[in-house]
């Protein structure tokens, strides 16, 4: 018994979980939990304030890496045996269809989670001083969460594939002097094919993974370095101040300091740097409203994981994912439609391909990555920013009714059908 | 704050965990194992040995697939029609029946899909049937299944698919290239048929459609050939066969199948008559061939094609690097061949042509190769209907003479011609004349333009 217990005491080195002094080293003796602080504030923890999307975000990603990683040894990236693989998938590789419909319905509701993460942060004003970059941080995220999604949308090799990516790359080749180019790189080619595939293939499972995963260190390790996980500052009121501890190098003559004493902290000065602190301060006594990581945290956390993944699952189960025919590029279906987060896109190119394919998503993308600087309103509470909530919203509707249009409202030849109309289109 | 937390938690836990038992279960029950479990039941009946009984029953489960790089398919059907090669299972309940009179098409070297389509690479009932959504190609009907051997088989005559040669002997008297483009050669008014067989539409419906083009497709501009039913019907096997999918060199060699009619053929084609007799009908230089497979066997034969010499050294009789096919079917038409067939033979062979004549004979043959008589007919009677084209219809090119110069007929042959309108605020009329400078040569519209004057004279004189 001793030696498994001092086996055990060697790998977790740690006091008692039922000690404050365990529940810290818990965290930040362990390489993989120490992104967390020992201790959280109560009001990061609720639910209502960010629905845990960010947590649900990066679950998701992991799905998708695990799930992904377990479909690579299945698939083969040229053309036919692609989508032979599929078929294969789906006929006698074992839990195959499982596997394949995991993956694909959490990529839809990664591309999803990450749009609702995105407008929480806007809603609640998380982007504001200290945060502006980690907001930038996400808006690459979120773009390389449509550019991860866009890459494995063609690797089925099957109608729906080489028509969505042959119609996206289109759009992306309006661009002036640029466009035409960038689309023959991501090709390889001038249409959809083989090179396309392979390109495609090695931009899904290496290169943009492995940008997903930097910028992400990046994104959470900001969090911690901006104050923690965000919460509503505007509710929280500042106390005065009590107790007063003097920081303060005793060989300069000017203190450096000035801080509140907590009365169950013990003070020691490490090494001393000048300047201000970068991190979001409200009270010095704000200490009172941290508990600890271990377990109100971490159990949140589990919890946003289980739910996630038991969603995912109870979906897979009962809805696999779509596979059509074998890509014919002479084939051409009506209307050939984009992935479904390109539609509004695809909606606003087939009114003008300049405007809506070039100018008006180039705008959007510049206009999300300015707003924090564009922002100068340093208040966060919601009704001193009227006019920011007005502008977001608009922007979030008109995303979605141009999606909702293009997705179920266009029919062949791309005229307006109502998705309870239904069109035969002619073969010939 | 938070009690209840680890409650839920393993909670949530324990839902994974049966979603995951749940799914594993869905994964090792797929329904291709009952039927397994069916037939090795199916085989223990008729073990009298209790040991070997239990041996079949405790057969384990799995997926059986024919992997047929050549065609380019994985056929795993006989996951559930396991007794497809097994004669003892003659009698045998569905999937499980014997599948006979397969000769040497045995479905470990040519799968199941090849005939019957369907989807191979599936493992259940309806996807592998080909009822299913996105897949193109289900089951062909039992009535039309032969048609698949034209797949492989693209020249000649099938042996019990006579609705193939017929439907092929249609194809090119009727016309249809003058319309329909196949494998590079013909028209563009209709659609393209080199690939029709891929294009998997109903054998109902192209019959029906060879029937009454109009009312299965409205507006076509096809012309009512007034097919029989038989007719339609072999033209649908022959639209079935048409596909230009690589069949892979083992199955590319047997495109021709030996019968005597491609023996006959090559008979003519290499002159043996030059210096063999049938029954005494031709040149007494080699040995008479009346009866010869009856004195030497097929293989003594075969070795005699290929290297003469090695069996009759000193032996005048040529090499002809024929191929294992030739061969055999020059040996087919051999041992059928009688003195009338010589005879026949002989008599073809003295006529020589006048260069006018040859002329007039290769602008007839190219009148029907390019398909002229699709729309014009075959005796240049025109008459094929074509809405508000001037009369109604195709014109008849028996009085072509009387409006035009022979030079301005090789003009309208070239550059082609749009008709000129009866009503001129109607709609354009459906068929029109194509531009065929790129298509035939000038000598082809030379011996075209040479044939329809034969023709003119004939019937003036008979007016």
């Amino acid at each position: 018994m001793n030696l498994i217990r001092e086996i055990w005491q060697s790998i977790v080195r740690r006091d008692p979980l039922s000690t404050d002094k365990g529940k810290s080293e818990l965290v930040f003796l362990n390489v993989w939990l120490h992104i967390h602080p020992a201790k959280v504030k109560k009001e990061s923890l609720r639910f209502k304030f960010t629905f845990y999307l960010g947590f649900i975000t990066f679950f998701l990603f992991l799905i998708l890496v695990t799930t992904g990683i377990a479909l690579m040894f299945y698939y083969r990236p040229y053309p036919p045996q692609a989508y032979q693989d599929m078929k294969d998938l789906q006929f006698v590789v074992f839990m195959g269809p499982f596997l394949r419909a995991m993956h694909r319905w959490s990529a839809h509701a990664m591309v999803v989670c990450v749009f609702l993460h995105m407008c929480r942060v806007f809603y609640t004003g998380s982007y504001k001083k200290p945060r502006q970059f980690n907001w930038v941080v996400g808006v690459l995220l979120l773009l390389l969460t449509l550019g991860l999604s866009f890459t494995g949308y063609l690797l089925p090799w099957d109608q729906l594939a080489y028509w969505a990516i042959t119609v996206g790359t289109n759009i992306g080749s309006y661009a002036p002097i640029i466009g035409g180019q960038v689309r023959e790189i991501l090709l390889g080619g001038h249409t959809v094919g083989e090179a396309a595939l392979i390109r495609f293939y090695v931009l899904h499972v290496a290169i943009l993974p492995s940008l997903m995963i930097l910028l992400t260190i990046v994104h959470f390790w900001r969090i911690r370095k901006d104050g923690g996980l965000s919460r509503p500052l505007w509710k929280l009121k500042p106390n005065a101040p009590e107790a007063l501890v003097t920081i303060g190098a005793p060989a300069q003559s000017a203190p450096l300091r000035t801080v509140q004493a907590a009365p169950d902290k013990t003070y020691g000065l490490m090494e001393v740097v000048t300047g201000k602190p970068i991190f979001e301060t409200i009270t010095p006594d704000e200490e009172e409203d941290a508990v600890f990581s271990y377990p109100y945290a971490f159990f949140r956390e589990a919890i946003a994981l289980m739910v996630t993944v038991t969603g995912i699952m109870a979906i897979s189960l009962f809805f696999h994912a779509p596979l059509e025919e074998l890509a014919n590029p002479a084939k051409t279906p009506n209307p050939a439609k984009a992935p479904w987060y390109f539609l509004g896109l695809q909606e606003l190119v087939s009114h003008s391909a300049l405007l809506g394919g070039v100018v008006a998503p180039a705008l959007m993308v510049l206009a999300l990555l300015a707003i924090p600087y564009f922002d100068r309103n340093p208040s966060r509470r919601p009704s001193d920013r009227k006019w920011a909530l007005w502008l977001f919203t608009i922007f979030v509707v008109a995303n979605l009714v141009l999606i909702v249009i293009g997705t179920f409202f266009r029919g062949p030849g791309w005229a307006l059908v109502p998705p309870w109309v239904h069109v035969v289109a002619r073969a010939e | 704050m938070g009690r209840r937390l680890p409650q839920i938690f393993f909670a949530l836990s324990t839902l994974a965990l049966v979603l995951i038992v749940v799914a594993v279960w869905q994964a090792t029950t797929p329904s291709w194992k009952n039927y397994q479990h069916t037939f090795f039941q199916l085989e223990a009946q008729e073990e009298p040995n209790a040991l070997t009984k239990a041996a079949v029953l405790a057969t384990p489960p799995q997926i059986h697939q024919i992997l047929l790089p050549g065609l380019q398919r994985v056929d795993r059907c006989t996951t559930c029609h396991l007794g497809v090669d097994d004669p003892t299972m003659k009698n045998a309940p569905e999937p499980f029946r014997y599948h006979a009179g397969l000769g040497p098409h045995v479905p470990s070297r040519f799968g199941c899909t090849i005939c019957h389509g369907g989807q191979g690479l599936a493992t259940d009932v309806k996807d592998a049937h080909g009822n299913a959504p996105f897949w193109p190609d289900p089951l062909l009907a039992t009535d039309y299944i032969r048609a698949s051997c034209g797949r492989c088989h693209k020249e000649g005559d099938v042996p019990g698919v006579p609705e193939l040669t017929e439907g092929r002997r249609l194809f090119e008297t009727e016309g249809c290239h003058g319309c329909h483009k196949l494998n590079g050669v013909g028209g563009s008014i209709g659609p393209d048929l080199t690939e029709e067989g891929a294009n998997h539409r109903s054998p109902e419906w192209l019959e029906n459609h060879f029937l009454a083009p109009n009312v299965v497709s409205a507006g076509s501009a096809m012309p009512n050939f007034h097919f029989t039913r038989d007719q339609a019907r072999a033209l649908t096997y022959y639209m079935l066969s048409l596909t230009s999918a690589d069949m892979g060199s083992y199955y590319a060699s047997v495109q021709l199948i030996p019968s005597p009619g491609y023996g006959r053929q090559l008979f003519v084609e290499k002159d043996c008559i030059v210096c063999h007799a049938i029954g005494g009908a031709g040149a007494k230089v080699g040995p008479d061939l009346l009866g010869v497979t009856k004195l030497h066997s097929s293989e003594w034969l075969d070795e005699q094609l290929i290297n003469p010499q090695l069996v009759y050294p000193g032996s005048s009789m040529p090499e002809y690097d024929l191929e294992t096919n030739a061969r055999k079917a020059l040996v087919a038409f051999l041992s059928t061949a009688t003195q009338q067939d010589a005879q026949d033979i002989l008599a073809r062979k003295g006529r020589v042509l006048t260069p006018e004549d040859a002329a007039i004979a290769a602008g007839k043959q190219d009148f029907a190769r390019f398909g002229c008589a699709g729309c014009h007919g075959t005796e240049l009677q025109g008459g094929v209907p074509n809405p508000n084209a001037q009369g109604g219809q195709v014109p008849s090119l028996l009085h072509v003479s009387d409006d035009y110069t022979k030079d301005e007929v090789l003009q309208i042959i070239r550059d082609g011609k749009v008709p000129p309108l009866d009503n001129a605020a109607g709609p354009t009329p459906p068929l029109y004349m194509p531009s065929w400078k790129h298509l035939m040569s000038d000598e082809d519209v030379h011996q075209i333009v040479e044939f329809l004057w034969s023709m003119q004279q004939k019937s003036t004189e008979s007016w």
